[in-house]
């Protein structure tokens, strides 16, 4: 029996089509019906255009993929022989903002669409103070991240070379206290301990707060083996936090740019990708599993792939993310250059690559530019890695976790696990 | 440093519309009327007083959250409320006598029933609005303003939605703002982009909404002009609000994102008087959009002085010098990022070190680009014209104040490195 099901709320629309079987999912389908062609947008325009352009491809990774074009044209001036070192300050703050943005998101993720989704589950209204959370919360850390960047979303305060602003002492103190303001609402609301005691946790279940109500509900809905995809995963971007490489079945810190394929698909204009002939997740779990720490592999060893492991990661990630960024901040030196290159060179032939982690994966962008004109610009979003339907030889990775769903809530509830974001998929 | 020098042509021409840049600021139909004398004013506040009360007496269209309670929630006393209600009233070129009136629009913004739809977007203006900008009391204003309908923060989704939509704006039948956020796409009978199950084309999802309307606010710079989807080569064929809606009032709120500030402002006008704020001819509310970024910069001392950032990061860039010379198009733009900012005031573009990109003029995308300094830039100047206004001409006359500009930027730079010679 095959279903069409309509789904929003994710920056546009996606259509998933089921494959019912014996009451359960067999097969699905997932199409975007939205194109805007940014790629076809950035031919032939100035090599810096894409700095302003790209990162309008979305509203919640704009910074991302600010970030992304920005090593892609470091990476082709590096590769040209123009030798780009970046100041310890200028990677700090690219990296505050940077993960500034990932944690807001993750607010959202969790507020806007994980718990209202489970209490649908359960026919139970979402109450209505989990959008001012959200919107507190993200409101904050994005306020932080605005004092460096200017604006948010699509500010472009990243340079070649560097950063544009000089932030002074004050801006430094005026980002902390935001930071610890937020830090306050997940120890109070989100976790319900502090952070200290949050390390120490033994069991998911010393958990507390809005945390708790989440884990709950997951455990009722036996979201511990559900959602299952091919335990392959795949991060890409650096950040000093995460570690690069990719996981089947093994750990490899091997992982290379030319194994990357995209993929047109049947009726739809955003491309599937795979590594190495496979599909690979991206994203907090993924970076969760590369990292390896004791409670995530104990985690994963018991629930592999699972929603519960997916969610934890994700929520994990956050905390992480709000410690690491208080001491970027705490050891940044103002006194360094802001930027490194002054000018771009006139008539620049480069062929680039930026990866960049963002709040749901790797993100790729692949620039060659041709005497300072951009000949050909490819972006490969995260959600393109875990959101498509497949390949000839495999279904998509949250095609392969849906597989099995027992009803369609249950199916939609795993595929956001996801984070889905229609806009980022198709570009 | 950059090297880049104006033609003799192009100085001759500079002079000429130098002249005319300067009467054209200073011709009364350019100017923002922000004094129309006591009796308009008088009679405008009996209006708006009648106005409220009538609200007054209208059921709350959807009290999810209530007033009082929600600025307990964020912290902010009556006292903060009314330092906002005052600062959107000077931002709204009303008198000062009008803040109790604005404060008292403010808490009946529930009355009004607003429906929010995203077409060929990135979702960001959804973002700015909602989640993530605004002075802190604007966003509570907006958590209050009936949104009957908005894909994102409405509890409903699926068939469920499409069915609270239909309802939404059969029973408002209008009396909704309808709030558009995002490009309509023509190219390809409109399929690339539908929605809803019965996969309809924005275009006609857009128009089927538009007819029950009170008013069609068209927000950010995708919505206005077509944005990054129509920007060369137009791959979709995409187009803004105002070129598909017709007979309808259209208020465009550009800028990408479009500043939470001016959204605010159009809903509370349109609650205060029951009308829509002063367009200019791009219909831009004038309130918003009647000054330049240029006119209220911070670093406009440093342009009158003649010093210039020149290359990224250098002693320029450490002092906050002018960004005229690195590409920045303030000069040539008119919004109000410089008096309000982003992100709860806390800064802006050019507080980065970072110039203006132009996002809220029409093809700025095309036209503007990235920072180009404006003599790079492909842009001609149009010649005569006096007489015309801001409004008749629209951007072309802009660009003509950016190449006045630009010579007394050159003619600075020369002042300056003369001095420095004498120094020598």
């Amino acid at each position: 029996m095959k279903v069409k099901y309509l789904i929003e709320k994710i920056e546009g629309e996606a259509e998933l089509e089921f494959d019912f079987k014996n009451g359960l999912v067999d097969n699905v389908n997932i199409y975007f019906p939205f194109y805007r062609g940014i790629e076809e947008i950035l031919k032939n325009r100035d090599a810096m255009d894409a700095l302003v352009i790209t990162p309008r491809v979305c509203g919640i990774c704009n910074h991302a993929h600010l970030i992304a074009s920005v090593r892609a044209i470091e990476n082709g001036l590096n590769k040209a022989g123009i030798n780009i070192d970046l100041t310890q300050k200028a990677i700090s703050l690219r990296e505050f903002t940077l993960s500034c943005e990932i944690v807001q998101s993750h607010f959202k993720w969790f507020y806007l669409v994980a718990l209202p989704q489970l209490l649908n589950l359960d026919r139970m209204k979402c109450p209505d103070n989990y959008i001012l959370k959200a919107s507190w919360a993200s409101t904050n850390i994005v306020k932080a991240l605005a004092i460096f960047s200017g604006q948010w979303p699509h500010a472009s305060y990243a340079v070649p070379g560097g950063v544009s602003c000089d932030p002074t002492y004050e801006d430094i103190i005026q980002a902390e206290s935001l930071v610890d303001e937020v830090i306050r609402f997940v120890e109070n609301e989100l976790i319900g301990m502090n952070i200290d005691e949050y390390h120490k946790r033994k069991e998911i279940s010393n958990i507390k707060g809005d945390m708790a109500i989440m884990f709950g509900m997951l455990d009722k809905h036996n979201m511990k083996i559900k959602g299952k995809s091919y335990d392959r995963f795949a991060v890409f971007g650096e950040h000093p936090i995460f570690q690069t490489g990719q996981y089947n079945k093994k750990y490899s810190n091997d992982i290379d740019f030319s194994h990357i394929e995209e993929h047109p698909q049947h009726n739809s204009k955003a491309k599937s990708v795979t590594y190495k002939d496979m599909c690979y997740e991206v994203g907090p779990l993924a970076r969760a599993i590369m990292t390896k720490n004791d409670f995530m592999l104990n985690l994963h060893d018991k629930y592999k792939d699972s929603v519960l492991t997916r969610v934890y990661a994700r929520l994990d990630e956050t905390i992480k993310l709000l410690v690491h960024i208080k001491s970027l901040l705490a050891n940044l030196n103002v006194k360094e250059l802001s930027c490194t290159l002054a000018n771009m060179p006139k008539a620049l032939e480069a062929d680039g690559v930026g990866m960049v982690e963002a709040a749901r994966g790797s993100l790729i962008h692949q620039s060659i530019i041709k005497d300072g004109k951009i000949q050909k610009y490819n972006i490969i979003t995260p959600t393109q890695w875990n959101l498509s339907s497949g390949t000839q030889k495999e279904a998509g990775i949250a095609a392969q976790a849906i597989k099995g769903s027992v009803s369609i809530e249950e199916a939609t509830f795993i595929f956001r696990t996801f984070d889905v974001c229609s806009v980022c998929t198709t570009h | 440093m950059n090297d880049y020098s104006f033609t003799k042509k192009e100085c001759d021409m500079g002079k000429d519309t130098m002249e005319s840049v300067k009467k054209l600021f200073t011709t009364q139909s350019a100017k923002v009327d922000t004094n129309r004398g006591g009796e308009y004013y008088t009679d405008l506040y009996e209006t708006c007083r009648k106005r409220l009360d009538e609200l007054k007496a209208l059921p709350v269209v959807n009290n999810k959250l209530d007033f009082q309670e929600t600025i307990m929630d964020e912290g902010l006393d009556r006292r903060d409320f009314l330092k906002w209600a005052s600062a959107t009233t000077a931002m709204l070129m009303l008198p000062a006598s009008f803040t109790p009136l604005v404060a008292e629009a403010a808490q009946v913004m529930n009355r009004i029933p607003v429906v929010w739809i995203e077409l060929s977007d990135c979702a960001g203006n959804s973002e700015a609005l909602l989640r993530s900008d605004g002075p802190k009391i604007d966003k509570i204003v907006l958590d209050i303003i009936s949104l009957e309908f908005h894909e994102t923060l409405q509890a409903a989704a699926g068939h469920q939605a499409e069915k609270q939509l239909e309802e939404a704006i059969e029973l408002f039948k209008g009396k909704y703002l309808l709030f558009v956020e995002g490009a309509v796409p023509l190219g390809m009978d409109g399929q690339y982009g539908t929605i809803g199950a019965k996969a309809e084309t924005f275009k006609d999802h857009l128009l089927r909404l538009a007819n029950g309307a009170a008013a069609v606010i068209a927000v950010g710079s995708c919505a206005t002009y077509g944005g990054i989807p129509a920007a060369a080569p137009n791959p979709t064929q995409s187009v803004g609000v105002m070129d598909v809606v017709s007979g309808k009032p259209i208020i465009n709120i550009p800028a990408c994102p479009a500043n939470p500030s001016n959204m605010v402002g159009v809903v509370l006008h349109y609650v205060l008087t029951g009308k829509i704020p002063e367009l200019d001819s791009l219909l831009r509310p004038k309130f918003a959009f009647g000054y330049r970024i240029h006119d209220n910069c911070e670093r406009r001392a440093h342009f009158d002085a003649g010093e210039y950032v020149e290359e990224w990061g250098d002693n320029g860039a450490k002092n906050n010098f002018c960004l005229y010379k690195m590409g920045c198009k303030g000069p040539m733009t008119f919004n109000n990022c410089s008096i309000v900012r982003y992100n709860e005031a806390v800064n802006w573009p050019i507080g980065v070190g970072r110039g203006c990109i132009g996002c809220s003029e029409p093809d700025f995308w095309d036209k503007y680009a990235y920072e180009r300094p404006m003599a790079n830039a492909n842009i001609k100047a149009p010649t005569g014209g006096v007489e015309k206004t801001v409004d008749e001409f629209g951007l072309a006359l802009l660009t003509a104040a950016g190449i006045g500009i630009g010579i007394h930027a050159v003619a600075s730079a020369v002042a300056g490195k003369k001095n420095s010679e004498k120094d020598a």
